[in-house]
């Protein structure tokens, strides 16, 4: 475990692939016959929510990838190869209750992780319980899923209540009130705004709230409530494809608001599907920033780049962690296939992943950093918040 | 507020316009042919996929994109009317049903071809804007108006001053009689077909650069479009017209008193309300003889 | 005609009381040919919650010849009444689903009441209207059902004291029996409106409805009573998957399900009493079970929809019928069958 630590805090790109080699922890002397460990994954591929899937699908392939061409990984003295057993739930409840189904009893997997959709994880969770396997889930925000006392659900990722204090604290600070909202009409969306609800203190006034529905592209009507408000800012809940027409129509319509983001709108895919004209300014939290002059965040970005040829992205890096987070858990209870026991071992967990620490509190819940980025006049990013990580334009 | 209300009137015109080429080409095929298309929602959709097709591989043109479109969705619609809809014919239920059917086909024929992901296609006329005052919209805002404008003006034409139009008129008003005179219900169900398809082509070619073109990207028009001939008086052109505007109107300025997420809720009240009190729409007139 | 009728009634559903029996026997058995398949149980009960409200609907489709485009939001209502009953004020299980059924069934009543009178078209647009607007519900009001976080925690039913032994329903082969239950309620229910005086005069509505008002029939009251049974049926269904899911989401009932449930009804067979749980065998199971989930396969899905309603409009039930004919009697076309092939 220590080893694994010393590497994602270390090496860079693909220099830190053949570090992983070089680690005993990893190494694998020779011929020797190696088991495979298998985990089960459940995402969203098709469907809706089928581009931030594939985020997600990319953290956990990139994860595996480093382990097995580092020869694999070793619990208790013996050293094991991972593979993963992935099902598509399409956002849907019955799907993800009958995939999670199939994982636990089925294929039979140690550990599930995964899922983007919560009404979709809160289906899954209690299947978790019923046969005693451990969900990690990565992606998820719902903050009443790690509230129903189900002691065999994970989350590792930041919930709606975590990445809102953060922004709302930010909010304040600057006197952004009037606060407009535009936001996704699904789980994610309306749990951001009743989040900044409950957070946001009393001298910052709610503007106006519009929901749209996930497949809608018109605007315009939220536009031409925000104007008649006048409000100061506007904060957007939504993913990349809808944010990015969303922050177009407001500047077409000639609305010179500041704008508030999500972790999805803090990524260099999202300045080609506008330009830095439209962007400068914008401030968004972020439980990854990509570009954080960070040496875990460096690496793993550098490794995403190199795969998959694009920014790499907080759903990836979540995921990423999750995996690691799982291999360490089984080092820790030294089995790779007692669930109940790598259960125990996740409860106790501390890992330094590219997320940050990650520590599961009396919840289950992780509570790693969560960041606010802004958008520089020549279309990079610098981070903000927190003070101790603040960095200028270029690392955010 | 009287600068909102000007904002949502000029968007909801724009949006209007494109529910009337909706509605305009379901009112004709369900005048004519008594089919109550559900799939023609995605045959927008397919036609902004065809015209971001052949503007970004073929022609490089986006006028001749849009014909380009037009006439493959033509085609697609006289192959679905021959291949389906007129050997159902006087089968309400079942004509419903293979419409769901050609939604299931066609979206997911889409998504398996083009995938999930939303294409975008930006277009000069989508990057000009137009200042009004305080307001600004882009330039595609008034070519969208524009364009359906002229184009309901020429199918009203069309309708009115020629052969084949006088005689799709005569059919939509009264089946029987117009066989009476020897018109040709055969010809007048292709060229329903024909005509209903080109328009959905053309709204989603219009639509589709000013937003994005994605799988889903007519489902709402469909439904408003439905709205529109049901407000109109199901089989009434003219009412086809001025629902399809009226509701992109009365929808755009309603977000201004009511929660967007309850404005498609709105809409759908307002469409019982009126089959309740005037089951015949706000401009048919009782005469269809159907159970 | 009523010889026809009478004709219908009778020879149809004969195949479908076969199909039902062997499918009982195999359910009734399932927990111990599965019992260390889990998954399988799982799948079957998944299966049961599409096919509670498939059979509203085919009383509704299949034996009246209304179509609802707007029933899982009908299901929606009696999952969501059933989950706040058992969550916020401690209701049992079978109280709070019958509690569930009847506010889905009231509803459909208020909503029959005056659109039934409307024109066949209008009637199933504004099925589609009130499915569109129960899920905008669902969704938007936050403060009661959760909105579009869903509705975690749905609780099982209790466990039950047999004496000789205790059934838990919170595990699933003792919900499998729970849900077993439920089903065979539903298709008794179906079974018996259909073999009533009552299910006869919908068959004749079906068949023409001006011919049947003019026998005597008060079809609009047909309409409604069957249309709220129907309707009631979905609330059930609705209920028992979200105590099974132990989540209500909207999108769980949300319009693109309404559409499956038409699909699966017609591909199973609409007017046959096995054909609802046919179709969700095809529809749920299958795909389940081989787990492809990639677009072509609803575009096959599509595809065999088209194709049924043009050369197969009973659905499999109908062509395992036929198929059953021929073999018994050697190939022959029936009279009801040409007139009943396309239900007008």
């Amino acid at each position: 475990m220590t080893t694994m630590k010393q590497i994602t805090t270390r090496a860079t790109a693909v220099a830190a692939l053949a570090a992983l080699a070089a680690m005993p922890a990893f190494g694998v002397s020779g011929a020797m016959a190696q088991e495979t460990v298998t985990l089960g994954i459940v995402t969203a591929q098709t469907g809706p929510l089928a581009a931030p899937g594939r985020f997600q699908m990319n953290g956990f392939d990139l994860a595996v990838q480093a382990i097995n061409e580092a020869g694999g990984f070793e619990v208790d003295g013996e050293t094991y190869m991972l593979d993963l057993q992935v099902y598509d739930t399409r956002c849907n409840a019955a799907e993800g209750a009958s995939a999670m189904q199939r994982l636990a009893t089925v294929d039979q997997v140690p550990v599930v992780l995964g899922e983007l959709c919560s009404p979709v994880a809160a289906a899954e969770a209690p299947i978790a319980a019923d046969f005693g396997v451990p969900l990690v889930l990565t992606v998820p925000t719902a903050p009443n899923l790690t509230e129903q006392g189900n002691e065999w659900l994970f989350r590792v990722n930041p919930n709606n209540f975590q990445l809102n204090e953060a922004l709302a604290a930010f909010v304040a600070e600057n006197g952004w009130s009037p606060l407009s909202f535009i936001a996704w009409n699904n789980d994610a969306g309306r749990g951001g705004v009743n989040g900044m609800r409950e957070l946001l203190p009393d001298d910052v006034e709610f503007g106006y709230v519009g929901y749209f529905n996930v497949g809608e592209v018109d605007f315009s009507s939220h536009i031409a409530n925000i104007r008649n408000e006048g409000s100061e800012a506007i904060m957007l809940l939504m993913d990349e494809e809808p944010g990015a027409l969303a922050i177009r129509q407001i500047r077409d319509a000639g609305l010179d608001a500041q704008l508030v983001g999500t972790l999805a709108m803090g990524s260099s895919r999202f300045l080609d599907r506008l330009n830095a004209e439209y962007l400068d300014g914008m401030a968004q939290y972020n439980a990854f920033p990509p570009n954080a002059p960070i040496p875990r965040i460096e690496e793993f970005s550098a490794l995403y780049e190199a795969a998959y040829g694009e920014e790499s992205h907080g759903f990836a890096a979540q995921s990423y962690d999750g995996i690691f987070v799982v291999i360490a858990a089984m080092q820790a209870a030294g089995t790779v296939s007692d669930s109940a026991a790598i259960r125990d071992a996740l409860a106790e967990i501390s890992w330094d992943g590219v997320i940050g620490p990650i520590m599961f509190n009396e919840n289950n819940q992780a509570e790693p950093p969560v960041y606010i980025t802004q958008w520089c006049d020549d279309g990079t990013r610098r981070i903000l918040f927190p003070d101790d990580l603040a960095a200028d334009c270029g690392f955010g | 507020m009287a600068q909102a209300l000007l904002e949502q009137i000029i968007n909801g015109t724009m949006m209007g316009s494109i529910y009337m080429l909706v509605a305009l080409g379901m009112v004709l095929i369900y005048g004519v042919m008594h089919v109550l298309n559900f799939a023609h929602g995605v045959l927008f959709m397919v036609g902004g996929y065809v015209c971001h097709f052949f503007f970004t591989q073929v022609l490089d043109s986006y006028l001749l994109a849009i014909l380009g479109s037009m006439a493959v969705l033509s085609v697609i619609g006289l192959a679905l009317e021959r291949g389906v809809f007129r050997r159902l014919r006087d089968n309400l239920r079942m004509q419903v049903i293979a419409s769901l059917g050609l939604i299931l086909v066609i979206q997911n024929g889409v998504i398996a071809i083009w995938g999930p992901n939303a294409l975008q296609m930006r277009i000069t006329t989508t990057d000009i804007r137009v200042p009004i005052g305080e307001l600004s919209f882009t330039l595609q805002h008034f070519l969208i108006i524009g364009t359906v404008g002229v184009t309901v003006t020429a199918i009203w034409l069309f309708l009115t001053r020629t052969r084949i139009g006088t005689a799709l008129r005569a059919t939509s008003q009264n089946a029987e009689a117009a066989q009476v005179v020897g018109i040709d219900a055969n010809r007048m169900y292709v060229a329903s077909f024909l005509i209903g398809c080109a328009l959905a082509a053309l709204g989603g070619a219009l639509l589709g650069p000013l937003f994005l073109i994605f799988p889903t990207m007519g489902d709402l028009p469909l439904l408003k479009g439905l709205a529109a001939i049901i407000i109109g008086g199901m089989g009434s052109i003219p009412g086809a017209i001025i629902g399809g505007l009226g509701i992109g109107i009365v929808e755009a300025v309603s977000t201004l008193y009511i929660p967007t997420d309850f404005r498609d809720t709105v809409v759908f009240a307002a469409l019982i309300a009126v089959l309740l009190l005037r089951p015949q729409g706000l401009f048919g007139v009782r005469v269809r003889g159907e159970a | 005609m009523t010889a026809m009728t009478a004709l219908t009634a009778m020879t149809a559903p004969r195949a479908g009381r076969l199909a039902i029996a062997i499918v009982a026997l195999l359910a009734l058995a399932a927990p111990f040919l599965l019992a260390d398949q889990p998954y399988f149980l799982h799948v079957l009960i998944l299966t049961m919650t599409f096919a509670i409200p498939a059979i509203g609907l085919n009383l509704l489709l299949g034996y009246t010849g209304l179509v609802s485009l707007g029933h899982m939001g009908f299901a929606g209502v009696g999952a969501y009444t059933t989950a706040l009953l058992m969550m916020d004020h401690g209701w049992s299980a079978v109280p709070a689903m019958a509690a569930g059924a009847a506010a889905a069934g009231v509803l459909g009543v208020l909503v029959g009441i005056p659109c039934l009178r409307l024109r066949s078209h209008f009637f199933i647009i504004v099925t589609l209207a009130v499915g569109m607007i129960l899920f905008a519900l669902f969704n938007n009001l936050d403060g009661i059902t959760g909105g579009a976080e869903g509705l975690p925690g749905v609780p099982r039913p209790g466990p039950l004291d047999l004496g000789f032994m205790v059934i838990d329903f919170r595990r699933l082969g003792g919900f499998y029996w729970f849900a077993l239950v439920v089903t065979l309620f539903a298709l008794l229910v179906q079974y018996l409106i259909v073999r009533s005086d009552f299910g006869r005069s919908l068959a004749a509505i079906r068949q023409d409805e001006i011919l049947a008002a003019a026998r005597g029939v008060n079809v609009f009251a047909h309409k409604l009573a069957i249309f709220g049974i129907s309707t009631a049926l979905a609330g059930l269904g609705g209920a028992l998957k979200v105590m099974f899911l132990r989540v209500a989401a909207p999108l769980s009932f949300e319009l693109l399900e309404s559409i499956n449930l038409v699909l699966l009804t017609i591909v199973g067979g609409a007017g046959y009493l096995a054909g609802p749980i046919i179709g969700a065998l095809v529809y749920v199971a299958i795909p389940e079970i081989l787990r492809f989930a990639d677009a072509w396969r609803l575009v096959l899905f599509g595809v065999i929809l088209v194709a049924m309603t043009l050369f197969a409009p009973r659905g499999l039930s109908g062509m395992i019928e036929a198929g059953w004919r021929r073999l018994r009697r050697g190939p022959a076309v029936t009279g009801e069958e040409a007139a009943d092939g396309r239900p007008a």
